[in-house]
């Protein structure tokens, strides 16, 4: 029946049934022999997502056209759960055997890259399977402490065929990637029983900012060697309360939906030595002010953690600092755009002075720290400089907020009359 | 200059290890001084040259995209294909091979594949293996056959080499002192004219084919007593054969791939590389049901002991309810045996850059391997930590899976150990049975992730701390009172004689009469009474009903305990305070068990079996079970030696 179908598909002007066809004999293919795959491929996702309802209504229903498969595009992409295979070499016979063309593209474990030197066997991160001018693209994702998946970027090694597909317009591969564990779905699309995302268009909406940034493990071993950790008693509690609070300040925004990022000192420690500055004493986190909700502080207290101060206003400065446990502090500042920068507020409680510190536009990636899946400024080196300067490499321990930061600027100081609301102490 | 390989597969992992071999050997003051001798100006022109070759080669496979960070593009330098020699068509190896009494080398066509001058070691006959069609080193083995047993080591050795092996050997200093018959028979009938009449401080060389034809001998006899016999050099030619006549023509399946690759790269591994009747490199024991520990990762946890690894890993995955897709092996180095072995068995290997030294290094390699464990699996919340030179019991699964919802449940408890330190052939004996001790047992054992991850890995000690892990682990400051569960009957087995704090003496004294349990599928008792407050109440109950045991005897003696089987006894010991172990040291001393510190104690009380009979042991008045103690019981004390006597260096305390 299947060939029947693609006979009266084929037919029509536009469509293309060699694509029906390759895709149907991959998803035999996988399925003879249990591989759980399912389909990401954002153009098909965002026909599919448009049908959504009556597609999962009927799950079996026979389909009266082609709608999805036939489009004729070089390829249709697929993801993999590393885990739930067994790399079987029977796999690549059978796919040979069918006729396919695979390319298997290896890379270092990121998972091994902490601050040791461990080489494991490289990974698989991408397989290409090519059927006349048909080809799969098969993303592997892993799972990454911080529960969430990872898939890494494409990049070819030499003697690969630069010409086996259109590897420019792949839609995954340019950058790492960082993902929710998806809900699947099982479906029946253009009579082919596949598995989908769910809800196709929250996953076309997490893949448009889903760009992971390794943290820099090499440069922080680098640093180690010129300034050795700190191994105290005293280091070693504050990064673990650090550690805990900002798992906790992490539950409480990624519950109300508001997306944030390590800031200043938390920040630094990502980008220079991968881990909490022990000398830091606080966590800081940054929001975008459009994504400022009134929830935020009532959540925070039902949390635990008691607001400590706030200062400034939603429209101009805000500022929110939680009291975690013993004395470490979770600091939260609002940043507002403007045409060519990005800048959050400061304010001095005794002067009512007002300070104003200064980025570079930025966007956010996603990265792993301290086992948790969290936002960093992509541009991080410009973000790290622009607040700490071109010295930012070296360690210090004294840290003026109104001084030391080389972007900050005055910015006038509060009206008197406003004073019981912008500077709140508890 | 750099250094010949004739196997041109090479794995991208092994070009790695080549390529820091290399940079090792650069650092090497010895190699250095011979790199200089042997023309410094080449050697750097030919770096200067590869070096060139490699960032070219690098620019060439530029990426397909052009937002490249410079750490990607560096990455991609270690995963060049190194340029290497074409493949070596001749047909003929030149071997040259020196012995004397400071020094051993091997070259083969002008490499060198053994050079040993260092003083005070390497002693006795040294041993190399060639693949006669490849002339590729499969093995390298020094036998110090001045000292005993070590020829019957060689003789097993050269048993479990294939027939048609190019084998070379040389003397270094001394090699005959303790080469009996049966080995100068075996050396007698490879070929050596000489062998059976190698004597004190002979000089010798032999090169040739197991079962086939002699390559050439040079023998220098020792002219007296006080003096060496002159140094040889045996220069000759081995003819290579073809690598269809090496090989066995096992059926060609994916398994025999894996086989094959191995069984041509190394050699001592007996039966699983034999032509006729291989050994199975799959097991698939019997699955268990409820399996509890299916998702629990497995760190195996290796240096380089290739053979040690080799009977590990076979132990382990034959086990009930193995899962493969969980284990890692995490070699401390850049050895390529040991990764060899893991390959053959189709597991996956992580190897470590060595950083630091003796056990510090050790120490670093576990956090290493267990932080990686835990980024490898990060839905696991336990990881079990076994050792390469360790037998796993057969339903080492089994009594996992009985007994892990405890370390979960149970915050009292710091680990699950499949060790019990106490359980001898003469003191174990129910397999159902478990303990809860105060102390950390290691070999074989359960983590808990948040252990870890809280409160172990952030305070690990820093490699310029020379510390044991496992003695660090069992420090209050890390343990904070909790306990281990164990089981009576041991389920791993500590096979290893040559390691960091382990010599054969040692091995003999400690280790070689340990229990260690064969039954599979043992139903364990009454788990839950392991909790923290049941085992109170289930301890009570078992002194409750024991039978003091007469005092006024030596407890030393056989016949403290009546001959009676099945029946539950108890005696009393001084023991002033928590840390007062002088008795219990004697007692353990005289029962042949572990007295070399304190272990398997729960609040003052020791439980082990003596002729078949659970025997309690209470120490009075610290533990507080004392109060079980009749009124009438003089608590035995038993007196250490004078510390003249004592002065016999003891080995460190050590279970690794």
């Amino acid at each position: 029946n299947g060939a029947a179908f693609s006979k009266l598909r084929g037919s029509q002007s536009g469509q293309d049934s060699t694509r029906w066809h390759v895709v149907r004999k991959f998803l035999g293919l996988i399925s003879s022999h249990n591989i759980p795959v399912y389909l990401i491929d954002p153009l098909i996702l965002g026909l599919v997502d448009k049908d959504i309802e009556q597609i999962r209504s009927s799950p079996d229903g026979p389909s009266p056209e082609c709608k999805y498969f036939c489009a004729p595009r070089d390829f249709t992409t697929f993801a993999l759960l590393d885990k739930t295979w067994k790399h079987e070499v029977g796999f690549f016979r059978s796919a040979e055997k069918m006729g396919f063309q695979w390319l298997k593209i290896i890379n270092k474990d990121p998972r091994l890259d902490g601050m040791d030197d461990l080489s494991g066997m490289e990974i698989p991160l991408h397989y290409i399977f090519k059927l006349a001018s048909h080809a799969i693209h098969l993303v592997v994702f892993y799972e990454r402490s911080g529960n969430f998946l990872w898939h890494g970027p494409l990049r070819l090694k030499q003697h690969v065929d630069r010409k086996f597909v259109p590897f420019r317009k792949l839609h995954f591969g340019r950058y790492p990637g960082a993902y929710e564990k998806p809900e699947l779905l099982l479906v029946s699309i253009d009579d082919l029983k596949v598995q989908i995302p769910k809800n196709p268009s929250s996953f076309l909406e997490e893949m448009s900012h889903s760009r992971f940034l390794e943290c820099r493990y090499r440069e922080a071993r680098a640093f180690f060697q010129l300034y050795p950790d700190d191994a105290s008693v005293d280091a070693v509690e504050f990064r673990k309360k650090a550690k805990s609070l900002l798992h906790l300040a992490a539950l409480t925004l990624n519950n109300l939906g508001v997306k944030f990022w390590l800031s200043s000192g938390t920040c630094l420690g990502w980008y220079r030595q991968c881990n909490v500055i022990p000398h830091s004493k606080d966590v800081d986190l940054g929001i975008f002010i459009r994504d400022y909700k009134a929830d935020i502080i009532p959540a925070f207290q039902k949390a635990g953690l008691p607001l400590k101060h706030k200062f400034g206003k939603v429209e101009d400065s805000l500022e929110l600092s939680f009291q975690g446990e013993d004395d470490v502090k979770l600091d939260i500042f609002f940043f507002y755009e403007e045409d060519d920068h990005i800048w959050n507020g400061g304010t001095q409680a005794k002067s009512g002075k007002k300070f104003k510190y200064l980025f570079p536009k930025f966007t956010l990636c996603w990265t792993e720290f301290v086992e948790l899946k969290v936002h960093v400024p992509c541009e991080t080196l410009q973000y790290v400089e622009a607040n700490y300067g071109p010295e930012w490499k070296v360690p210090v321990k004294t840290w003026d907020w109104k001084s030391s930061p080389s972007n900050v600027q005055d910015n006038g100081v509060w009206p008197i009359d406003e004073w019981d609301n912008v500077i709140q102490i508890y | 200059m750099d250094e010949w390989k004739p196997n041109p597969a090479v794995k991208p992992h092994k070009k790695r290890s080549w390529y820091l071999a290399w940079k090792y050997k650069l650092m090497n003051q010895r190699a250095l001084r011979k790199l200089c001798q042997t023309g410094a100006v080449l050697f750097l022109l030919v770096t200067v040259i590869v070096n060139i070759k490699l960032i070219l080669d690098t620019r060439r496979a530029a990426y397909e995209e052009e937002e490249e960070s410079a750490q990607d593009y560096d990455d991609d330098m270690l995963n060049v294909e190194v340029p290497r020699h074409p493949v070596n068509n001749k047909k003929v190896l030149d071997v040259e091979v020196y012995s004397s009494r400071s020094k051993v080398y091997v070259a083969v066509d002008g490499t060198t594949v053994l050079e040993d001058e260092a003083r005070e070691q390497g002693r006795g006959i040294h041993v190399i293996v060639l693949n006669q069609a490849t002339g590729h080193v499969m093995a390298k083995r020094v036998f110090d056959t001045y000292s005993p047993h070590e020829d019957e080591a060689m003789v097993l050795f050269l048993n479990m080499v294939a027939r048609g092996r190019i084998l070379i050997f040389t003397i270094k200093d001394e090699g005959s002192f303790h080469l009996k018959e049966t080995a100068k028979n075996v050396l007698k009938s490879l070929g050596s004219q000489v062998a059976p009449f190698l004597s004190w401080r002979d000089m010798w060389t032999f090169v040739g084919k197991k079962g086939g034809e002699v390559y050439g001998e040079k023998h220098a006899k020792s002219p007296a007593l006080s003096t060496w016999g002159d140094p040889v050099l045996l220069k000759t030619e081995v003819h290579l054969t073809s690598v269809e006549d090496a090989e066995c023509h096992w059926p060609d399946t994916e398994l025999n791939r894996r086989r094959r690759r191995f069984c041509s790269k190394v050699e001592g591994y007996g039966s699983v590389c034999s032509c006729k009747d291989p050994t199975p490199i799959e097991f698939n024991p019997d699955p268990l049901k409820d399996n509890k520990v299916f998702d629990v990762p497995v760190a195996v946890i290796a240096g380089n002991r290739p053979n040690y690894l080799y009977r590990m890993l076979r132990s382990l995955l034959s086990a009930q309810g193995v899962n493969p897709q969980m284990i890692t092996v995490f070699i401390d180095g850049y050895y390529e045996e040991p990764m060899d072995v893991v390959e053959l068995f189709g597991l996956s290997g992580i190897q470590h850059t060595p950083i630091s030294i003796k056990n510090a290094r050790v120490s670093q390699h576990y956090k290493a391997s267990l932080t990686a464990t835990f980024n490898l699996f990060p839905d696991a919340k336990f990881a079990v930590v076994l050792e390469e030179d360790l037998d796993i019991s057969v339903d080492f699964f089994s009594f996992l899976s009985q007994s892990i919802h405890l370390l979960e449940e149970d915050e009292s408890l710091y680990c699950i150990s499949a060790w019990n330190d106490q359980g001898y052939e003469h003191t174990a004996e129910d397999p159902s049975l478990l303990y809860r001790v105060e102390t950390m047992p290691g070999l074989g054992w359960v983590l808990r992730k948040s252990l870890y991850k809280d409160e172990l890995e952030p305070k690990w000690p820093t490699p310029e701390k020379l510390w044991d892990w496992d003695m660090w682990m069992r420090m209050p400051e890390q343990r904070k009172g909790r306990e281990c569960i164990i089981p009576d009957i041991s389920r791993s087995y500590h096979f290893g004689i040559v390691g960091l704090n382990m010599n054969g003496y040692f091995h003999e004294a400690y280790f070689k009469k340990h229990k260690f349990n064969t039954v599979p599928n043992v139903q364990l008792k009454n788990v839950e009474s392991l909790r923290k407050d049941n085992y109170e109440t289930e301890i009570h109950r078992l002194l409750g009903e024991a039978e003091v045991l007469d005092h006024s005897k030596n407890p030393c003696e056989d016949s403290f305990v009546p001959d009676t089987e099945g029946r539950v006894y108890v005696m009393f010991i001084r023991m002033e305070q928590e840390a007062d172990f002088t008795t219990w040291t004697q007692l353990a001393k005289c029962l042949h068990i572990w007295d070399l510190d304190v272990r398997g104690n729960h609040k003052g009380l020791w439980r082990l079996f003596r002729k078949k009979n659970h025997f309690l042991v209470v120490g009075v008045p610290a533990s507080p079970y004392s109060s079980k103690k009749p009124s009438s019981v003089t608590p035995i004390y038993m007196e250490p030696p004078a510390k003249e006597e004592g002065a016999v260096a003891v080995p460190a305390a050590e279970q690794t």
